[in-house]
């Protein structure tokens, strides 16, 4: 058998490593899991001082389960105090080009009517699609973040489409 | 190629030259690039990998300052209680008093921290700290002790009926039931009776019986009489001798028609109890009975 390098992630290096690798899609996967009022910074840091705290009885291939499911276990925690309000970030795109108080108003109309929209998808299909649209990574990465096969990814992320267009069209 | 592969390639940014023009060509391509447009509002926060790995060492440094408190004080406090109990044992048990006790029938020497000597009479118990000796040399007695001090500070023997002080010598202090008698060998020895203190020099004798002070000549011998297995008797009421002869043998003496409250002059050796009994039968004209460990002394 492999003898490996390491059996814990006690190692500063390593967890500074693992940090660097996770932090940001753990990030991610907990805003648009459970948008941004939960304070996933928070739990994200969190999550790592637990990880740290436990670090001798975590193996490296371990981590990354380590890492989301105690930041999930933190966020539902608070999700069981208070119900979820997804409010993801209003900030429009920049980029009109005929800026008609008409067209402005449509815009508004169509962002209100996604923002609902991505509130029906589930949490395994918004994180999904999001991390693909929105974050710009490929099916194989998300796979890779979330540890499930490129195939349910591309599922998660062709439903979400699907299903956010036909609620966009029916609002 | 069917429209769900065309935006399954989309979405994974698969697409070559030619598939994207026919992706551009289906008839919900406006659609999802307005869609895509929309989604860019619904970003996450920026996340800045180096200022917040920045901000969790901070915090686990605050962890680790907490941690530290209670992983190594507490040992540290734990070691140290531990250390004070150890100690608090042993100065206890060292400050203790030493006891020297010894039976019927019994007799011992005892040597003091600084060399004094002290030979314990039967029956008797003897006390005294090792730790405090060099502050002072208190000894507490009951019973009968021979006592050879050694130059240094006042040597003192508190017993219940009274305290000696003693100033460098020899003497021989009993104490028995209502019974204190000091005898001075050598020096000068200081008996405090009733917060009166009187000196005695060699041969002097101090002598209380039921809290009366006795008169008595001079000591001659010098050293007690026990010292060399002889109890010696002057004067002494008859009662006082049995009890000291009961003290050396361990045995129990009854009188018949015997007067205990007469004087009794003469001494009885300690090695032999046949020889005893006649040294204090025979010059009263009593005569005795023994049977084991039960002796019977009998008038006329």
């Amino acid at each position: 058998m492999e003898k490996k390098l390491y059996d814990n992630v006690c190692e500063e290096q390593l967890f500074s490593s693992i940090f660097n690798k996770h932090s940001e899609n753990l990030f991610q996967f907990l805003y648009y899991k459970f948008g941004s009022l939960l304070n996933p910074r928070d739990k994200v840091q969190e999550a790592f001082i637990k990880l740290w705290q436990n670090c001798s009885k975590v193996p490296p291939e371990k981590a990354r389960s380590f890492l989301f499911t105690t930041a999930n276990n933190l966020m539902l925690n608070e999700v069981a105090h208070q119900k979820v309000v997804l409010k993801h970030q209003q900030e429009k795109p920049k980029n009109y080009t005929h800026e008609n108080p008409e067209f402005l108003m449509q815009e508004q109309e169509y962002h209100e009517k996604l923002q609902k929209a991505l509130s029906n998808l589930t949490e395994a299909q918004r994180v999904a699609f999001l991390m693909n649209r929105v974050e710009g990574k490929r099916f194989k990465e998300i796979a890779e973040i979330l540890d499930i096969s490129t195939k349910a990814v591309e599922k998660r992320i062709y439903g979400a489409l699907e299903k956010l267009r036909k609620d966009i069209k029916e609002l | 190629m069917d429209r769900e592969t065309l935006i399954l390639k989309w979405l994974n940014n698969d697409l070559n030259d030619q598939e994207l023009n026919a992706f551009k060509a289906l008839d919900d391509y406006d659609d999802l690039m307005k869609l895509q447009q929309n989604l860019q509002g619904f970003k996450a926060e920026t996340y800045n990998t180096s200022e917040e790995y920045d901000a969790l060492n901070k915090a686990l440094q605050n962890k680790k300052a907490q941690r530290s408190k209670s992983s190594w004080v507490n040992p540290f406090f734990r070691v140290a209680a531990i250390l004070a109990l150890c100690f608090g044992l042993y100065y206890y048990t060292t400050t203790l008093d030493t006891t020297v006790t010894t039976a019927m029938a019994q007799r011992t020497s005892i040597e003091l921290p600084d060399n004094s000597s002290v030979e314990l009479n039967a029956g008797s118990v003897l006390a005294f700290n090792k730790s405090h000796w060099k502050k002072e040399r208190d000894v507490k007695l009951q019973g009968e002790a021979f006592f050879k001090v050694s130059k240094g500070s006042t040597f003192k023997v508190i017993t219940s009926n009274g305290t000696v002080t003693v100033y460098g010598t020899q003497f021989n202090v009993k104490q028995r039931n209502n019974y204190f008698e000091v005898i001075c060998y050598e020096g000068l020895v200081g008996v405090t009776y009733d917060t009166l203190e009187t000196k005695l020099k060699p041969g002097d004798r101090f002598l209380i019986i039921d809290g009366k002070m006795i008169a008595k000549e001079k000591e001659l011998r010098s050293k007690p009489s026990w010292i060399n297995h002889e109890s010696t008797f002057e004067s002494m009421p008859y009662s006082r001798v049995i009890a000291e002869f009961e003290r050396q043998y361990a045995v129990s003496v009854k009188l018949e028609n015997v007067d205990a409250t007469q004087l009794f002059t003469g001494s009885f050796t300690h090695d032999d109890i046949n020889l005893a009994l006649k040294s204090i039968t025979l010059p009263l004209n009593v005569t005795y009975n023994k049977s084991n460990d039960k002796i019977t002394i009998k008038g006329d």
